[in-house]
């Protein structure tokens, strides 16, 4: 009795004082004295290069805007996990980085302010690819502008095919099988470096004709999406002629692809840079995607800037989005060839279509899958990745490992209701 | 006394055999943070690098701006934070041990209660008080939340209840107050229990993981733990600096525990008459 | 209450007595107690705390999403699993070490320094050294393969990451509870081992006979210690899979599984507040089992 007594008069006591701190604590500077303002823009890293060229961005725009600073932050380490606590906490940045397939679960909470009321005319909208527009869209809405996209394509080693005796890369899933068992070389090389992940399957799951997300519930054990992975599972189970970058000890597929212990690897614009700079001796070349049953696909990533719904810049932060994502700027930014552009207009300026290694993947953003599936697309993806590694590990059938993920991925959803 | 060879042998066998198991792990990432990536990837495995090469610390220095922060921040942080724990602990063990107030057994109870409370329980509302006493991404949230622990209060109590009473005593009759006794003359003789505290209570602000992942999210205010994470996925598979960048936030603790090692075993009290 | 002090010198004693007290009950009162009660408040809520703070009243709701939820099971699963295999294991292995550094060896204090590397090595870099080991063309595989046994993924392989991390906490733990071990055994008088020898007592007898049962009261709180340190695995399991829990929810533990409803999934702060409070319990629940087979009324 006593001892509740104390406990509850303690409870009390700490709930008073924190509330006595709270309000003792100093309300935080919102308005900067001079007619300068200063806004943070977080992103992720990406190698060194990269960043100078944003550093350079930011820099013109500031020149160009002299009335605004921009502070460029960067999380190198779980950034969604990051954005979300500083988001809770009100120390996010004016505006940020978002990945398409986070968008609709970040948007439905109302953390990230809708933008339309603040483009005018000359932004241009309709010079954006319709389909890297759309996956920052709710309810009619655009919550953000993407800045850059990328398509996956086959990376084969020249060498490697010459030795093989094979001339060019394979146009569809079954030639891309022979030729895999030509260029395996026991554990050594493996003919196709493989990520067994639903964010690079996505399309080939949907290719006979199933869904994988229907109305926010998980629904990719259904026979249709099975039977499409069989090919993919045989070649690691079967033919032994793929591996995924763990198992050759490699930490990323273009790394497994650098090192010489894959073939070929499906990977998207990153890995141009990053072969460059890390493995700058390997020769190789780029295609489209195999075809699977005579029909083209791949996957399309994208990331958009959006503005911070707290932000105490808004106006500031919609300059710089317009500067960033307007022609000019993404121009710049895209004009090293880090990223593709998402405007039509640049796109055909900098005539990515024509170049060799890139030629490729801008191809593939007519017929690619955009990796965005509505708010539960992250926890789907995790259920089906997590199961759909145990078959293809060959621990348990396929049919098996989906329906338990599909189950479980339905009871998480029920979870965050 | 008879000495029995083959016992000894045997103890010595499983002693030796342990400190290789024990070192073994961090020679390896020694001499991997003196390889080169060449070395690195290509998947020999020599205990003496090929290539001896300095050049993984200088370049996490120089890849890493914040490196020296965040070595700074991790030091403050747990030298801020030991001092408080080592006064408030000590006051607060010191006053269940020795003074009679009314309440005290309750307040005994509570703390002991608090020691069986996973603190993953007080995470979230910590961070949710945090953000309203606006101290998120602060020293003070890293330092003023942990700056008391229930572990130790007791350890602190089961001390002084052993601690002769005779000089309390006769610094009473020199006129010294409670507070006077405590600082002046009791706390300089419990070294040993001081510094067995110093080096766990350092070592758990040190190390800690979690709250800063929580707390912190400027990278400029990171300490290690959280700054070599984020290193890593900086530079995933450049193994060479992420084992540099772990070596030299090893280096701190390690000078710090040789400095106090001498008391350290001595100081262990964690069990004992009430 | 002490005969022979006047009401006043009681009064100046409490005085000072809550004096002394004042940071300590300060602190806990904000940071734990009141942390406790909010975390009350949180488990009957769903939260929703990003664009401005939303709490809806759900009763037991949170606490009955456990019984459905399949990743709870299975951090549950892998975290008993984790407990079972590594606390019994530490704690021999700790007892072991102190025995033998403490039967009059020569180089005791440099096997100690030694022995203490570990437990003075922030996990996150240790987490991060045996990830290199553990890598597939690591070092670890390679001395497998030089002894002839099978080499394993240990950290893309479902059936071993948990293996690999319960390996590297034993041989992180065990020597931190070796100094408290070996704290306690210079306590033992020395008589009793002198009178154990003439009655022509070996080695193992006077271990089992003399050390253990007199060194049951460390023991009992080496093991409460070891249970709740491993029933609170985060650190490794966080950046083994880079907060994940993978490969397969093999490292998914239930401290990760709570980190990740209150700050990675949207809207389950209340659920995570929830599952914390189960895991208290649990926690207590094993205290009390472990002291109830352990009959030692020394320490809690």
């Amino acid at each position: 009795m006593k001892l509740k007594k104390s406990i509850s008069a303690a409870g009390v006591a700490a709930l008073l004082a924190s509330s006595l701190l709270t309000g003792c604590s100093p309300k935080e500077e919102t308005e900067s004295k001079h007619d300068k303002t200063t806004i943070t823009l977080s992103g992720w890293g990406g190698n060194p290069i990269e960043k100078k060229l944003l550093l350079d961005v930011l820099s013109d725009f500031e020149k160009s805007h002299p009335n605004i600073d921009v502070k460029f932050n960067q999380i190198n380490d779980q950034y969604m996990d990051v954005i979300k606590t500083r988001l809770i906490g009100g120390t996010a940045a004016d505006v940020f980085y978002l990945d398409a397939f986070e968008a609709p679960g970040l948007i439905q909470t109302g953390a990230i302010e809708p933008l339309d009321k603040y483009v005018d005319k000359d932004f241009d909208i309709g010079d954006f690819e319709k389909q890297q527009l759309d996956a920052f869209k709710e309810n009619g809405k655009i919550y953000g502008f993407p800045k850059d996209y990328s398509t996956l394509a086959l990376f084969y080693n020249k060498k490697k095919f010459k030795e093989a005796g094979i001339s060019e890369p394979p146009r569809t899933w079954e030639e891309l099988r022979a030729d895999a068992k030509k260029l395996t070389k026991g554990n050594k090389v493996y003919g196709l470096g493989v990520m067994p992940q639903i964010e690079r399957l996505y399309y080939m799951a949907e290719s006979q004709g199933g869904q994988v997300i229907t109305k926010d519930h998980a629904t990719f054990a259904q026979n249709r999406v099975v039977r499409s992975f069989q090919p993919f599972l045989e070649m690691h189970l079967k033919d032994k002629t793929a591996a995924q970058p763990s198992e050759v000890g490699s930490g990323s597929g273009g790394e497994m692809f650098g090192q010489g212990r894959a073939a070929m690897v499906m990977e998207g614009n990153w890995n141009i840079p990053f072969m460059k700079d890390t493995f700058p001796k390997v020769d190789y070349g780029t295609a489209e995607l195999p075809t699977i049953n005579g029909k083209k696909g791949t996957m399309s990533f994208t990331v958009g800037y959006v503005m911070n719904a707290e932000s105490k810049h808004k106006k500031a932060s919609w300059e710089l989005i317009q500067y960033l994502t307007g022609k000019e700027g993404m121009k710049k930014w895209t004009s090293k060839g880090f990223a593709l552009p998402t405007r039509k207009s640049v796109a055909a300026e900098l005539g990515y279509d024509k170049d060799q290694l890139r030629g490729p993947l801008v191809k593939g953003a007519k017929y690619a899958t955009v990796w965005q599936d509505g708010p539960m697309l992250p926890i789907i993806m995790n259920n089906f990745n997590n199961q759909f590694l145990s078959a293809y590990l060959g621990e348990r059938p396929l049919n098996e490992a989906l329906k338990d993920a599909e189950k479980q991925a339905n009871k998480e959803i029920k979870v965050t209701e | 006394m008879k000495k029995r060879p083959i016992g000894r042998t045997i103890l010595y066998a499983i002693l030796i055999i342990y400190a290789v198991i024990t070192i073994f792990p961090f020679l390896w990432a020694l001499s991997s943070s003196f390889k080169s990536l060449g070395e690195i990837v290509s998947g020999t495995i020599y205990f003496i690098p090929e290539n001896f090469t300095l050049d993984n610390y200088k370049e996490i220095f120089t890849r890493e701006p914040l490196f020296g922060r965040w070595l700074l921040n991790s030091l403050f942080i747990a030298a801020a934070g030991t001092f408080l724990n080592l006064i408030f602990n000590s006051m607060a063990g010191y006053a269940l041990a020795r003074l009679t107030f009314p309440g005290k057994k309750s307040i005994f109870i509570i703390i002991l209660a608090v020691l069986m409370i996973p603190f993953q329980v007080t995470l979230i509302p910590n961070f949710l008080i945090l953000k309203e006493l606006g101290w998120l991404n602060t020293y003070q949230g890293m330092i003023i939340p942990g700056a008391v622990n229930a572990t130790f209060i007791f350890m602190m109590r089961q001390f002084f209840i052993n601690f002769p009473k005779e000089v309390e005593e006769a610094a009473a009759i020199d006129g010294l107050g409670k507070f006077g006794t405590f600082f002046r003359i009791v706390l300089p003789l419990a070294k040993p229990a001081l510094a067995a505290q110093t080096i766990f209570v350092f070592m758990a602000f040190w190390n800690d993981f979690m709250r800063p992942l929580v707390i912190l999210s400027d990278e400029s205010m990171f300490t290690l733990p959280l700054g070599l994470n984020s290193f890593k996925g900086q530079f995933i598979s450049f193994w060479n600096y992420i084992m540099a960048a772990s070596m030299v936030f090893t280096l701190p603790i390690l000078v710090l525990y040789a400095f106090f090692n001498r008391y350290f075993v001595k100081g262990i009290k964690f069990t004992g008459e009430k | 209450m002490k005969r022979g002090k006047s009401f006043i010198k009681r009064t100046r004693e409490a005085g000072q007595g809550y004096l002394f007290m004042t940071p300590v009950l300060v602190i806990l009162g904000i940071f734990v107690i009141a942390p406790i009660l909010y975390a009350i408040f949180l488990s009957f809520h769903k939260v929703q705390l990003l664009g401005g703070s939303h709490y809806e009243f759900r009763g037991l709701d949170n606490f009955l999403k456990v019984t459905f939820d399949d990743r709870a099971h299975i951090a549950l699963k892998n975290t008993v699993l984790y407990v079972v295999i590594v606390v019994p294991l530490q704690t021999m292995l700790a007892l072991v070490l102190a025995a033998s550094l403490n039967a009059g060896m020569k180089g005791q204090k440099f096997f100690r320094i030694v022995y203490f590397l570990p437990t003075l090595t922030s996990s996150a870099v240790l987490t991060l050294i045996f990830m290199w080991m553990y890598n597939q063309n690591g070092l670890i595989n390679h001395l497998l393969n030089i002894l002839h046994l099978p080499t394993y993924n240990w950290i893309g392989d479902p059936d071993v990451a948990l293996i690999a991390i319960m390996i590297m906490n034993i041989w992180a733990t065990a020597p931190f509870f070796m100094v408290i071990y070996l704290a306690a055994l210079q306590d033992i008088p020395g008589s009793h081992y002198e009178a154990a020898e003439l009655d022509g007592a070996s080695g193992m007898q006077k271990f089992w006979h003399i050390t253990v049962p007199n060194l049951r009261p460390v023991t009992s709180f080496v093991v409460i210690m070891g249970l709740i340190g491993t029933f609170q695995l985060f650190d490794q399991s966080y950046i083994f899979s880079a907060g994940s829990g993978g490969p397969n929810n093999s490292t998914l533990t239930v401290v990760l599984l709570i980190y990740q409803y209150a700050f990675k999934s949207l809207g389950t702060m209340g659920y995570a507040a929830a599952l914390a409070f189960l895991l208290a319990i649990i926690i207590l629940i094993a205290t009390l089992l472990q002291r109830k087979f352990s009959k030692e009324e020394s320490l809690y």
